[in-house]
């Protein structure tokens, strides 16, 4: 389980070479790191872990008694690591990650060297950062830490503050003349990376996180995301300097990129960290530690369009795993473990912010489930819906041993069956099916699995097929055979079957598949492929019939083809299908492929 | 003119005077919640299955959220429950038709209108919540789970495989032990640990039985018990626990001092709830689950199986859908289900045979609440609610259902006479006698079960209360309850007799009689003299209250009266600008289009006085269809059920059905139409449905009156088949107005065999198309026609 098995894939490989020239350009040593190994030994698997950001940002009584954030102290996160170890580093769990605030006391005012870099501050760390981090080591663990993105403000010192090992350079030599401001909370001078200096400063930031020790690095507050969009926002050069400089330590330290990051630029954290948080933060700030619609619930939505980017090396990180205690994740038992279902599937992270002293049998079950785990840190790729993104969806994969990772999900707000069809994954016949949540085999099933979620709930299978593959039938979009309305119009794509789409389906545009062949009457998993660089609902009908709104995920740009399936009732002999955008803006459709039999 | 010598008593006499006339039958109605003998026990009773027909299913429970929409109803007439069927949580809760606050509500507002509140007026209520937790069995942990409403036998199932074990639990409400049981067994080496808590709603905590008083002096109480086998059961605290059952057995029982007696206050002192509770689920627990089965379902199938209704044939791809995805398909593909249509209307018959038995009639959700404060109280609105709930009872065989109406009005009938003469004229009352006279009865748009009105005074309402009431004996012929309600009619003819105002007609010398100040349900202008909805009601009053005179030969002489001033009657013309039936006397619109309610056409239906039979004027009948038509397709549930009604009424197969169909679509988000467990959902602002019961009344109600018209003396065959059912189908059991019952079977979209029933009629036309026959029966006897020809 703790190997990879992506030893062999070339992305990786070519990945990791451009890691070890980067770095070979910047510094004499070479990353100890990366040497000999054409896997990446960071982040080779979603990390796992604890952050103490879910309970310092936390109403919940009790947690924060000096103030904001005041949870921040070298007391609880020894007490944090002590139960780490303890309760969880066995089933991998090893990353003990100091949020924000760790050089601020309890007021947030900052404290900074002489160098203008970060410093513990007494009264949070009064042992210092370095004394934290070799007790976290000394129990088996890893240590992590945070910065925000730039030159933080009060770290200026009118301009004069010199950087460390970097001769006559000061902090006005690293930022632009006119002062401009970045990261999400424009709390940092952005850092000019066109000065010779600016490496300098954030090499001596890795270099003191380095030399304390630390093995893991959040940098926060980067853009374009964090809230934040246009140049004066983008931090690619920041992340690129990280890399750089992390690389020139010598020490592995996986570089963690947060918040709500753009997807415009997934090629440039994927380039240049191990991870990056796709959404805004999943912490409700009010009495509990998360609440489902603030904001849980947004990640089923928010997901899709990243999934491709995830793989050895760098994931898409979906922020805390607050599943430990319910009373004070402020979760329903199903909304625990939707939360983890959709964590362990989607390959993020699984890091807890619950507090690890107090967590719940039904938590640490959650937890500690070795096949849910298995899962989330073994060579199965990342599942993605196989159905529109309605209240009842699924999601899944196809495993390199042939099996399917299959979970089922209602968002709904009250109970509803949910059902995976095999035809949607593409075979037909029989399939058995393993409930990893329970450690059920619930046998082997015919044409479907179908069970009862509750309000918010989830089930997690591992399903092989017995049957054989499905054939289908394909109909392009662009085909002159169908009919097209409004301002509906054909268009070139060249990720698309056939180099063409049916795009502009908004506001009435509507795609009418016509002649549509079935042998016999039914309902059919008709896969839809689609372009939709945001998440799109479009009304399908089946020959002029009563329209279902399907919200169709978002496919991460306007480039990119995904598939869902959905179900159509057909009858025998020819019928029509048709998308309409109605009143609304509809994905552009590539084709569609309906099954040979029902 | 005053013809009451009641009215000059005083109160207390007048009370006692009016309780006597209204019959012995009041009085001698059993407490809705009171000791019984014990039940009848089906020794060697075949056993009762059911189709598959008959059958509703899911596959998946409801949850605390959820209850309205999506939890199973049960209930014994009296007692009922919304359950959410959950493996880990069982959830039911507990309501007794008679949990009311409130009271007689005889302090007018400031506009001599009545209070609408839950203090005052009152509140249904829930009675309590019944939980059964078995933590193992958390439905995350569980699959292949099923639920089932097996409507004939009265019985919902749930089904579950947890670690390769099959667990069932069997709920029903039996009327004959009183009792709610929920029954759990497992297929193997299964077992159950958990705790069953039974809660007040209202503050009372936890306990295996609690006992308590609303602020009215209603008492109410109620009490569990739970045995099991192969385990412990142990009362721990205020719950029960079981640990290691291979089977459990839970019975709950409740109920208030509420006595349908307004002479006692409207409670039985002697009754203590709590304690009554105690020894019904005592007693009933000394028997097996299985025999507490057997007596219900023999009792609940009895009522059931009088009917029978048969729209067609559905899909094997249809039959393979849970009911739920049957709706949403039936609404996606259009295609019609016949099956599932029948078994709406069976579900209509459930829910009556379970929440209209031997205690007070169904409001606005019959047993039905999610919460302790309904929407407009749960009431009972007379201006078209109560009366749609009704409208199914005889027309489907549950002509004993009714009952629970009929005894409501005649228990009320003394209040709201007291409260007619005492306040009715209050002159501040925009809708009192303007000529100053009063007698009497009449009552509010809202009723209670206390005599108390709530919101604005409702004229016209007693006259058709009574009309419902004159129907039920049309239907039943039963003398018996003739004589219970001619105290009623005669009530409130004395109401209008003082009420009706004269005038002369603009343009003419003709003097007629038109309602004073009045407002039709429920818009346009509240002072509106001579609204069609009071002169159609009180025209239809007049006419049964001559007849029963006849028939009971009593009042002669009065009803001499009434016959002379129902010729006078001014009757709704036809307006030169619309073409509509008015709504008032007035050419012009002075409401909305395509308002809810139908009240102008309550003289097509339930009335019948406007007929497309060539006896009504054509143009009326022309009126009344263009109204119909402008009033348009695209309501909610009981708008949607009356406009079909009448669309049947006028034969229109292809309108009636629609509204049908659109009452069958499924409510999404609270938005109109069907939710998951089949009770209508009335959207009132985006994103908020309320369930409201009426329509899953008045649209089963539409689909019979489209397969078979009656009126005394007259039956029509399949006046509105729509093509969707016209296949084949059949009808059996179904009584018509006139004494008669009805089985009839039809193919291609023509009666194969129509075979007549008396019940008290002797001779009835017979009609088909454009031919008719008459038939002469003897009462208990029958004939068969065949031979139908166009």
């Amino acid at each position: 389980m703790r190997s990879s098995s992506y030893s062999a894939l070339p992305a990786r490989t070519l990945r990791a070479a451009v890691v070890l020239a980067l770095a070979a350009g910047a510094v004499t040593v070479a990353p100890a790191a990366h040497a000999g190994s054409t896997a990446p030994t960071l982040a080779a698997k979603p990390y796992m872990g604890w952050s103490s950001w879910s309970m310092q940002s936390s109403k919940y009584p009790g947690l924060n008694p000096d103030g904001d954030y005041s949870y921040l102290t070298e007391a609880n996160v020894t007490k944090q690591t002590d139960a780490l170890a303890a309760k969880l580093k066995k089933y991998g769990y090893d990353y003990v990650n100091i949020d924000a605030g760790w050089w601020r006391d309890t007021t947030w005012k900052p404290e900074y060297d002489q160098y203008g870099r970060q410093k513990a501050d007494p009264g949070r760390f009064p042992s210092g950062m370095k004394a934290v981090a070799d007790r976290i080591h000394a129990k088996g663990l890893k240590a992590g830490i945070y910065l925000p993105a730039g030159l933080e403000k009060e770290a200026y010192g009118d301009g004069k503050t010199p950087i460390w090992n970097a001769d006559g350079c000061t902090t006005a030599d690293i930022v632009y003349g006119d002062l401009r401001t970045t990261n999400g909370w424009d709390s940092s001078y952005k850092l000019d990376f066109s000065r010779p200096c600016t490496q300098k400063y954030i090499d001596s930031q890795a270099q003191l996180i380095a030399g304390w020790g630390y093995d893991f690095l959040k940098l926060d507050g980067v853009g374009p995301g964090s809230g934040k969009s246009g140049d004066q926002y983008d931090n690619v050069a920041d992340v690129t300097a990280w890399n750089k400089a992390i690389a020139a330590t010598g020490r592995p330290i996986h570089l963690e990129l947060s918040w709500s990051l753009d997807i415009g630029h997934a090629a440039d954290w994927k380039k240049y960290s191990n991870g990056w948080r796709i959404d805004t933060d999943v912490e409700c700030y009010c009495n509990t530690l998360v609440s489902w619609e603030n904001s849980v619930d947004d990640r089923w939505d928010d997901t899709p369009g990243w999934t491709r980017y995830a793989g050895p090396g760098g994931w898409n990180d979906l922020d805390s795993l607050d599943v430990g205690n319910g009373e004070m994740d402020g979760l329903t038992k199903a909304e625990r473990q939707s939360y983890a279902t959709l964590w362990a599937i989607a390959k993020s992270p699984l890091f807890t912010g619950d507090d690890l002293t107090r967590l719940d049998s039904y938590g640490l079950s959650l937890l500690t489930n070795k096949e849910v785990i298995a899962l989330n840190q073994g060579a199965t790729p990342p599942a993605r819906p196989i159905t529109p993104s309605d209240p009842q969806q699924v999601w899944a994969a196809k495993n390199p041993d042939g099996s399917y990772t299959v979970a089922l999900f209602n968002l709904a707000d009250s109970p509803a069956a949910v059902s995976a069809s095999w035809a949607s994954l593409g075979f037909t016949g029989t399939g058995s099916v393993r409930d990893l949540w329970n450690h059920e085999n619930l046998g082997s099933l015919k044409d479907k699995v179908t069970e009862a979620l509750p309000a918010h709930g989830s089930r997690l299978f591992t399903v092989t097929p017995h049957g054989s593959a499905l054939a289908f039938t394909g109909y392009e979009a662009e085909s002159p055979a169908n009919t097209l309305a409004g301002n509906a119009s054909v268009a070139d794509c060249s990720a698309c079957s056939g180099g063409k789409k049916v795009g502009n389906l908004y506001l009435g545009g509507k795609l009418t598949v016509n002649d549509v062949v079935v042998p016999k009457s039914g309902t059919y998993q008709v896969k839809i492929a689609y372009v939709s660089g945001d998440a799109r609902s479009a009304a399908v009908s089946v020959n002029g019939g009563g329209a279902t709104n399907h919200k169709f995920p978002s496919t991460g740009d306007w480039g990119t083809v995904e598939t869902v399936s959905v179900p159509l009732t057909l009858k025998a002999g020819s019928n029509t299908i048709t998308f309409d955008s109605g009143t609304s803006y509809a994905p552009d459709i590539d084709r569609i492929d309906v099954p040979k039999s029902s | 003119m005053n013809t009451d010598p009641a009215r000059l008593l005083p109160r207390r006499d007048l009370l006692a005077a009016t309780a006597a006339t209204a019959t012995g039958a009041a009085l001698a109605a059993l407490p809705a919640f009171t000791a019984s003998a014990a039940p009848e026990r089906p020794a060697n009773a075949p056993r009762i299955t059911s189709s598959s027909h008959d059958e509703l299913w899911w596959q998946a429970p409801a949850d605390d959220n959820s209850m309205i929409e999506q939890g199973l109803p049960v209930g014994n007439g009296r007692l009922g429950a919304l359950a959410s069927n959950d493996p880990g949580h069982e959830v039911l809760l507990v309501t007794d038709a008679t949990m009311w606050t409130g009271g007689l509500n005889d302090t007018l507002d400031a506009d001599g209108q009545f209070p609408y509140d839950r203090d005052h007026f009152g509140s249904l209520t829930l009675l309590a919540r019944l939980t059964v937790d078995i933590p193992d069995h958390d439905l995350g942990a569980v699959s292949r789970y099923r639920r089932t409403l097996d409507l004939a036998r009265g019985v919902v199932t749930t089904s579950y495989v947890r670690s390769g074990v099959t667990y069932q639990r069997q709920l029903f409400a039996s009327r004959p032990d009183d009792v709610i049981v929920l029954h759990l067994t497992q297929s193997g080496t299964g077992r159950y640990t958990g705790t069953v808590t039974l809660e007040g709603t209202h503050g009372e905590g936890a306990g295996v039985s609690f006992g308590a008083a609303f602020a009215n002096g209603l008492e109410y109480g109620a009490a569990v018990t739970a045995h099991g086998t192969g385990g412990r059961v142990t009362v721990s605290g205020s719950h029960i626990s079981f640990a290691g059952c291979k089977d459990l057995t839970v019975v709950v029982s409740g109920g208030t001092n509420y006595a349908p007696d307004a002479a006692q206050g409207y409670r039985d002192p002697s009754l203590d709830p709590r304690r009554l509770a105690r020894s019904k689920v005592t007693d009933a627990a000394a028997h097996s689950a299985d025999t507490l089965l057997r007596t219900h379902v023999t009792d609940h199938h009895a009522l059931f199986g009088q009917f029978g209704l048969s729209l067609g044939t559905s899909t094997a791809q249809q039959r393979s859908l849970d009911t739920w995805e049957r709706l949403r398909a039936r609404a996606r593909d259009g295609a019609p289900d016949p099956e599932l249509e029948a078994a709406y209307v069976q579900f209509g018959r459930y829910l009556m045979i379970s929440g209209s038995r031997g205690s007070l009639p169904l409001g606005l959700q019959g047993l039905w609440l999610d919460g302790n404060d309904p929407d407009w109280m749960g009431d009972y609105h007379t201006d078209i609610n109560i009366q749609m709930n009704y409208w199914m009872a005889d027309r489907a065989a549950l002509s004993a259902c009714f009952d629970a109406l009929t005894d409501y009005c005649v228990a009320q009938v003394p209040s709201w006479t007291d409260l007619t003469r005492r306040l009715f004229n209050d002159p501040r009352n925009r809708y009192r006698n303007s000529r100053g006279k009063n007698a009497g009865w009449t009552l509010a748009i809202s009723t209670n079960p206390y005599g108390g009105g709530g919101w604005w005074w409702h004229p016209a309402g007693n006259a058709w209360l009574c009309n419902s009431l004159w129907e039920h004996y049309e239907f039943t012929r039963s003398r018996a309850h003739l004589e219970k309600i001619y105290p009623l009619l005669k009530g409130a003819c004395e109401f209008w007799e003082a009420r009706l105002l004269t005038t002369t007609l603009p343009g003419g010398s003709k003097e007629v009689l038109i309602a004073d100040s009045d407002w039709s349900p429920e818009q346009g202008p509240r002072d509106a003299k001579g609204i069609t909805y009071a002169q159609e009601l009180v025209w239809a009053l007049f006419g049964n209250y001559c007849v029963a005179s006849a028939e009971l030969k009593r009042d002669g002489g009065y009803a001499e009266t009434i016959s002379g001033l129902r010729k006078k009657l001014y009757l709704p013309q036809v307006s030169p600008k619309t073409g509509w039936l008015e709504e008032w006397m007035s050419p012009d619109n002075l409401g909305e289009t395509t308002h809810r309610h139908l009240s102008p056409l309550v003289g097509l239906f339930p009335g019948d006085r406007i007929r497309p039979d060539g006896s009504t004027p054509s143009e009326v009948v022309d009126g009344a269809t263009t109204l119909l038509t402008a009033r348009g397709m695209n309501s909610f549930g009981w708008a949607n059920a009356w406009r079909s009604l009448c669309w049947a009424r006028l034969k229109n197969a292809d309108n009636a059905y629609q509204l049908i169909v659109t009452n069958l679509r499924p409510s999404v988000n609270g938005g109109n139409g069907t939710a998951p467990n089949l009770f209508d959902i009335y959207e009132t602002r985006p994103g908020r449905g309320i369930f409201q019961i009426d329509a899953n009344f008045g649209t089963p109600a539409a689909v019979t009156e489209m397969l078979l018209y009656s009126r005394p003396g007259h039956l029509e065959l399949l006046p509105a088949l729509p093509d969707a059912w016209a296949a084949s189908g059949s009808l059996t059991g179904a009584p018509a107005r006139g004494g008669f019952v009805v089985d009839l079977r039809w193919q291609n979209g023509r009666p194969t065999e129509a075979r007549i029933r008396s019940v008290g009629g002797r001779t009835t036309t017979v009609a088909f198309g454009g031919s008719s026959r008459t038939v002469t029966v003897a009462p208990g006897g029958s004939v068969t026609i065949k031979d139908f020809a166009r």
